[in-house]
């Protein structure tokens, strides 16, 4: 069916135009789910019924009868989240998410549940109770994380967009490492209800991961509640940091996101601005800190000592290791998150949009995530988050662009963060990036996403 | 000198150990921590729990080193909003 391989408007213009029955849609996107995921592993639950009975019920929204994948980071009706996890030291059930409600009002349908990175805490998507995600680019490549199953679903053509989550760059990493468009939205701007820590995340967002901007437009949009304008970016004034984030990385990144930025402010006819944003070491390690000490979650310490046996090692050993995270360096972290929110504050002041690379370098292998850059080989964790935190610290949106494709055949990306309340604003400039390569990035697909399709 | 303090069986009822002598080294203060709250561990958590405190505590200590005592915290900021001006 060529309507699965439109974009998500695309979907919801043929739908609403009547070219297309969303219930032939529904059906060959669950065929084209049991055809292609097997392979990397992005939709861990389907619901027929509950999506046939959704769509029944559809109002007439903007997104009417277009099927997404949500994160399994929040509730549905019928399932509770699991978080990618085989414990969650937090209640949980079925139930009414923001994203859920959200979705529904919009007229979607709610399709699958997208595999994560075990408790939300990888950027690479290669540790899940579900077993790992994988990069529809190359199978043997890790998707990013956390929300690897919403963004793998989207890049392989399983579904024209996502909603996934982000604490610590768990949407833009995905994004980065599978050619799409990612939204970190302005904290607090978009449905969060119904996640196991809204009452105590000030990190966390939802956010769309979908093909290109205008996609995420109108998936933002949905989860905002409200529309996020178009315009023109023009006269943008975009602001380069000379420091680690966009220094620390490999010389294909570097060169694909500069010379996007250069073709940005061509395309807008804004300028660059070379600007000094001082402890961005000190914002990222203040973001861990925030992150880890909300999630405890008044989980009582003897209780980590029954953790279900199929947590992975490794988030057995960080779970306890976090309880031993000095409040002190918790409250000095508040600090840094002022001083970081008044210097950004004024930053923005004069330029409309700061610039780097959202993943200093293409993703690496399932296997081994580890990545080599100027600095040495690091965990990729530990490099990607270091352009990642400052937004979910600050509360400031950002957003992820494919720029390029690297040596190996992976995706390379650009973040673009700007002032509170600015998400439409990084849209157009992220479309006006998509003009000015002629939308040779948003436009470039997977191999698996270039298979004949048979559905 | 190790005393019962790094025994996960032999919780302490408070605090780290006076034995402790570095506690950058996480082969003592990772075992002591998890003791003082009665968190037991096996070799492969205490390997990642090793590698996390190698990864996290210089940074940490530099961020108590710093001085941000002139900085009045936001009092519930509005993250979704510029800090007020001040």
């Amino acid at each position: 069916m060529r309507a699965l391989d439109l974009s998500l408007r695309g979907q919801a213009a043929v739908i609403a135009a009547g070219e297309v029955d969303p219930a032939e849609l529904l059906d060959a996107t669950l065929a084209r789910i049991e055809e292609r995921n097997p392979a990397i592993n992005a939709v861990v639950a389907t619901f027929p019924e509950e999506s046939r009975a959704m769509l029944a019920s559809a109002p007439d929204g903007p997104l009417h009868g277009v099927p997404v994948v949500i994160k399994d980071e929040w509730p549905l009706p019928w399932r509770a989240q699991r978080f990618g996890a085989a414990e969650l030291l937090a209640p949980t059930a079925p139930g009414e998410s923001g994203p859920y409600r959200a979705l529904r009002e919009a007229g979607a349908v709610v399709v699958g549940v997208g595999n994560m990175h075990e408790l939300g805490s990888g950027s690479t998507g290669n540790v899940s109770v579900y077993g790992p995600c994988r990069n529809p680019w190359d199978t043997d490549r890790c998707p990013g994380g956390s929300s690897s199953g919403p963004a793998a679903a989207t890049a392989a053509g399983l579904v024209a967009g996502a909603v996934g989550a982000d604490g610590l760059g768990s949407v833009r990493f995905p994004a980065a490492y599978c050619g799409l468009t990612g939204l970190k939205p302005t904290f607090g701007r978009s449905a969060m209800a119904g996640h196991h820590m809204a009452a105590v995340t000030t990190l966390i967002v939802s956010g769309p991961l979908c093909t290109d901007a205008a996609d995420c437009r109108l998936l933002g949009s949905a989860l905002f509640g409200e529309e996020l304008p178009a315009g023109d970016a023009a006269g943008l004034k975009i602001g380069v940091v000379r420091d680690t984030v966009s220094e620390d990385v490999t010389p294909e990144v570097r060169e694909a996101c500069e010379a996007a930025i250069e073709a940005l402010r061509t395309e807008t006819g804004g300028e660059i601005r070379e600007i000094e944003l001082a402890d961005l070491e000190m914002a990222t390690l203040a973001g861990i800190l925030v992150i880890n000490g909300e999630s405890l979650g008044g989980v009582p310490a003897e209780r980590l000592n029954h953790l279900h046996p199929d947590v992975s090692p490794i988030n057995r050993g960080f779970l306890k290791y976090r309880m031993l995270l000095p409040a002190a360096a918790i409250a000095q972290a508040g600090r840094v998150r002022t001083l970081m929110r008044r210097r950004l504050a004024a930053l923005f002041e004069d330029v409309d949009a700061i610039a780097w690379p959202t993943i200093p370098a293409t993703a690496p292998p399932l296997e081994a995530p580890l990545v080599e850059l100027p600095s040495g080989t690091h965990t990729a964790d530990q490099a990607n988050v270091r352009g990642a935190a400052l937004a979910n610290l600050t509360g400031i949106p950002a957003i992820s662009v494919p720029v390029g494709v690297g040596s190996e055949g992976l995706p390379i990306a650009l973040q673009l963060q700007g002032a509170w309340g600015t998400d439409a604003l990084l849209l157009d400039a992220a479309e006006a990036l998509e003009r000015a390569n002629g939308r040779r990035w948003v436009d470039a697909r997977p191999p698996l996403a270039q298979a004949e399709p048979t559905v | 000198m190790r005393g019962p303090l790094h025994d996960p069986g032999h919780p302490a009822s408070v605090g780290l150990p006076a034995g402790m002598e570095d506690p950058d080294r996480a082969e003592q203060f990772v075992p002591a921590g998890l003791a003082s709250l009665q968190i037991e561990a096996d070799e492969i958590e205490l390997a990642v729990m090793n590698a996390a405190h190698e990864m996290f505590w210089p940074p940490i200590r530099a961020l108590l080193s710093l001085d941000l005592g002139d900085i009045e915290p936001e009092r519930n900021p509005d993250l979704s909003r510029a800090p007020e001006k001040v």
